[in-house]
């Protein structure tokens, strides 16, 4: 018989958020003995008390506090929503569960019968949608200070890793130097992972899929000495706070390659400095120093003395025309203040007067060994990158 | 012999204008096709007998049948009072004659003059050929008098076909007259029900019954038992004279000096008024008033009517409803949850007293409409026609008056009555359906129904406040077990449980939501929360 499966750290992250809880809701409870109105403070997750940190280089959440009180007609509702969410994530907490958000919207969401003085019963669901309740969550992360991933929360698995390296993750030790023609599938709970060794001089983050299996194929992270990573599109928060800590802990620099599109530059700036919807959680999934590598415009037109990567005649082939929207995308980033530096707006302007764009996937178009062993090596080389 | 029968027997009539004129112009007077006929044959059948009871302080019992007669588009009308009845010998005059009254004096009564049910049985008379039918027994009489009437048009005479009397055994007194036209029930149905329901909205000390021609039977209950004071007879003010009522004045007074004349025949002028007003017009206190001449006569009536210290026009003469009984009515028959009446002091108009009443009724069955339902009412006779052409209406209307100071934005279930009683209430014109946009009036109207709209506003913004109060107290009770389980389950071991959690919680929402204790009970009590997970 096997000895029952204990999970040394888990323990240890459900101790922390329990007690946290306690902590911030026996202030709840003591209001109400002191004959107070109960109130929830919380910083406001809104654009407006969202500010980005010039010298951190940070999107964070700004002072503006929100108090929501039980006894306050518009408020009472959302007040007993957030109680609920804590009370179900308390219990999940407690039972070893690793409920999803869909679970906890599924596990809070029943019936309040209510029967008026005619004894006529009035209907009233504790949350309708998903949406409610993710919004709820949002607010108990920022109350406790706690990220979901700290409560146990699990969200789907979405950026994968390989590289020369070995983590601990549970009990076990992996090895992403030995995932075969696969890869490790970042987990939901990155903070849980323990570095063992790594030999990697620097990781590479791919926003497509497919090119990180074509990468991971061809053998380019063993010749480069680098840490290859996806986050298949827009990055899950798991894979944010995972290039963190590789960049964090283990000093490694980061490099980011996208689509030449508005679409890929806001990716880059998710893993920079943070989403505007979860300012909160910046502090520890942005990574500041991350390099926006490619594809960039000057790569396909060429800038000043730069030569072009691409002839005219593979311009002709590959580039987009762009769509209204990326126009529009591309506007209102220029009113984002970190891309407001000069390369930014050498980037944004060749784009807004070519009206073209370019997916990573035409580079592989020219030869898989283009990019693998020309394209991303120079440019790395070179220092050829945006800051 | 009471009291009140002495009155009865002592109204005295003469006659005014050939019925032919009438014959002639019966349109006029409310006659103008079978269905308008019918409903004003009603209205003046019952307004006499209205006139009958509660006038002499009786509480009326009235009741009316319409009946079709078969394969005819002809309908008998009979209405029964338990009124003061008639003087036999002044029967034949008061149902076969175009008569005026004999005394100048003045009250305020429904129908004037009487003119009403002449023409009524007149317009029977020349559509059916059939006479007028009464049973009267005046109060005090031992008999009951019977009388089946036409009309001579060319002589304005009234024709007895049939007369009878004999010895009563009960103690019935009143009037019962049938009257027979040529009408339209399916188009005067409508109608008829309604004034029958505007009637007993300000009679509610009345019973009324009334069986329509299709077998319906309406039956409006008595439900006060006071009856409004009743008018007293004045004398005309001289703020109202003109040449012709002067003149008819003099001639039925005996007076020999103008000086005695004035005083003999006028409210509010003594030995005095009447020196004072005669040096300041400069005439001769001591002429014979009959040798006056018409310039002579309109000098004298222009001064009077411009003299300033006569008092103002005594309303004696004036029975207003009084709010209790406009409350009542209302609250019977419109069933609404509020209601508020009004009743102003005496005012008057070019030498006419008069008295404006407002009521309001607000919610309840009554429905919700873009302007408010307006009953409108002249000495206590509901006016149906007309309505927007009236002051009444001027003034309530929300172009007009500002209904969201009160609390009021439409479509709101609100009805507004207004009563204007008066010796003399200015129609529009002979039909007696509106009432002309006089300034005095008006402006009485308009102050009364801010009155009555303030007290609307307090029960509004008290019902408001409670409302707001329940709205939070059930708010807060229906997510008290989910917040309540919560800090339990998250704080269990601090010696909490969810019985004391829940106490505190109440204890602190009864702080918050600013009601007294027993408004808190009411509002608390038979709520009940559960969770179905």
């Amino acid at each position: 018989m096997t000895a029952p499966y204990i999970d040394k750290v888990d323990i240890e992250a459900r101790k922390r958020a329990l007690k946290v809880f306690r902590e911030k809701f026996k202030v709840i409870l003591d209001q109400i003995m002191r004959g107070e109105n109960p109130t929830l403070v919380l910083p406001k997750r809104t654009l407006s008390n969202t500010i980005y940190d010039e010298t951190r280089k940070l999107l964070l959440l700004g002072p503006e506090k929100l108090r929501r009180s039980f006894f306050d007609l518009h408020e009472a509702k959302k007040f007993m929503q957030t109680l609920l969410m804590a009370r179900i994530i308390y219990e999940a907490l407690e039972r070893d569960e690793y409920p999803t958000i869909r679970d906890l919207y599924y596990r809070g969401k029943h019936t309040i019968v209510f029967y008026d003085e005619r004894g006529k019963p009035h209907e009233e669901n504790t949350w309708d949608e998903q949406r409610e309740s993710d919004a709820v969550i949002r607010d108990i992360e920022v109350f406790t200070g706690l990220l979901r991933e700290e409560m146990l929360i699990l969200s789907k698995e979405k950026g994968k890793v390989v590289g020369n390296m070995r983590i601990r993750s549970g009990n076990d030790i992996i090895d992403l130097s030995k995932m075969g023609h696969g890869a490790y599938a970042i987990e939901p709970t990155p903070d849980l992972i323990e570095f063992i060794d790594v030999d990697a001089e620097f990781v590479l983050v791919v926003e497509k899929d497919a090119v990180f299996q074509q990468l991971h194929r061809i053998g380019f992270w063993r010749k480069y000495k680098a840490i290859l990573i996806t986050s298949a599109g827009q990055p899950d928060r798991a894979t944010r706070r995972f290039v963190r800590r590789l960049n964090e802990e283990l000093k490694l620099p980061v490099y980011i390659l996208t689509d030449a599109d508005p679409y890929g530059w806001y990716i880059y700036s998710v893993f920079k400095i943070g989403s505007i919807t979860l300012s909160y959680e910046s502090e520890r999934l942005a990574t500041p120093q991350a390099r926006f590598l490619g594809v960039s415009m000057t790569d396909i037109f060429g800038y000043g003395n730069k030569k072009a990567y691409l002839t005219e005649a593979e311009r002709k082939n590959f580039i987009i025309k762009a769509k209204e929207a990326d126009i529009k995308r591309a506007y209102e980033l220029m009113n984002y203040k970190w891309f407001q530096t000069p390369k930014w707006k050498t980037e944004i302007n060749i784009f807004l007067k070519k009206k073209s764009k370019l997916e990573i996937e035409a580079l592989a178009g020219k030869g898989l060994k283009f990019l693998a062993f020309k394209y991303i090596p120079e440019k790395i080389e070179t220092g050829d990158w945006i800051e | 012999m009471s009291q009140r029968s002495m009155v009865a027997l002592k109204e005295t009539y003469r006659s005014m204008s050939p019925s032919q004129f009438f014959y002639e112009y019966k349109e006029i007077a409310g006659f103008s096709n079978p269905a308008r006929s019918l409903y004003q044959t009603v209205r003046e059948l019952v307004e006499n007998a209205l006139d009958a009871t509660d006038v002499y302080g009786i509480k009326p019992d009235i009741s009316i049948v319409i009946e079709r007669i078969p394969g005819t588009n002809q309908y008998r009308i009979t209405v029964e009072d338990n009124g003061i009845g008639i003087n036999p010998d002044y029967v034949p005059n008061a149902f076969g004659q175009v008569l005026f009254s004999s005394k100048y004096k003045l009250r305020q009564s429904r129908g004037r003059f009487g003119l009403g049910v002449k023409m009524a049985v007149l317009y029977g008379q020349i559509t059916t050929g059939k006479p007028v039918e009464v049973y009267t027994s005046p109060i005090g009489s031992k008999r009951v008098y019977y009388f089946k009437i036409k009309i001579d048009i060319e002589k304005n005479k009234p024709i007895i076909l049939e007369k009878a009397s004999w010895s009563k055994r009960g103690n019935w007194h009143g009037t019962r007259v049938t009257v027979t036209i040529v009408g339209d029930w399916s188009r005067a149905r409508s109608r008829v029900h309604e004034y029958i329901r505007r009637t007993a909205i300000v009679a509610p000390y009345a019973r009324i019954t009334m069986i329509d021609p299709d077998g319906n039977i309406v039956y409006y209950p008595r439900i006060v038992d006071k009856v409004p004071r009743g008018p007293r007879e004045v004398k005309p003010h001289p703020h109202g004279v003109d040449i012709e009522l002067l003149k008819q004045l003099i001639k039925s007074s005996k007076a020999r000096t103008l000086k005695e004349f004035l005083i003999e025949a006028f409210q509010s002028v003594g030995r005095k008024t009447a020196e004072n007003f005669l040096k300041e017009a400069q005439l001769d206190p001591n002429i014979d008033p009959h040798t006056l001449t018409d310039e002579q006569l309109e000098y004298l009536a222009r001064k009077l009517r411009e003299y300033k210290r006569f008092r103002a026009p005594s309303a004696d003469a004036l029975s207003p409803l009084g709010p209790e009984i406009i409350e009542a009515g209302l609250k019977s028959i419109l069933k609404p949850e509020f209601v508020v009446a009004v009743t102003r002091k005496p005012k008057a108009y070019e030498g006419h007293p008069f008295i404006v009443e407002v009521g309001i009724a607000y919610g309840g069955e009554i429905p919700a409409l873009d302007e408010p339902l307006l009953l409108r009412y002249a000495n206590k006779i509901p006016l149906l026609y007309d309505e927007k052409s009236d002051v009444a209406w001027k003034v309530v209307n929300p172009q007009n008056f500002d209904w969201k100071q009160y609390l009021v934005s439409f479509p709101a279930p609100i009805a507004v009555l207004t009563h204007i009683c008066s010796t003399k209430v200015p129609y529009k014109g002979i039909g007696k359906e509106s009432v002309a946009d006089v300034p005095e009036i008006e402006h009485e109207l308009r102050m009364a129904l801010r009155e009555a709209a303030r007290k609307l506003r307090a029960y509004l913004l008290e019902k408001k406040r409670e409302e707001e109060a329940k709205r939070r107290v059930i708010t807060f009770l229906k997510y008290t077990p989910e917040v309540v389980k919560s800090l339990t389950t998250i704080l269990k071991g601090d010696g909490v449980n969810e019985e004391n959690i829940r106490e505190m919680l109440i204890k602190v929402m009864r702080k918050r939501i600013k009601v007294d204790n027993e408004l808190f009970e009411k509002l608390v009590k038979n709520l009940k929360v559960s969770i179905e997970e």
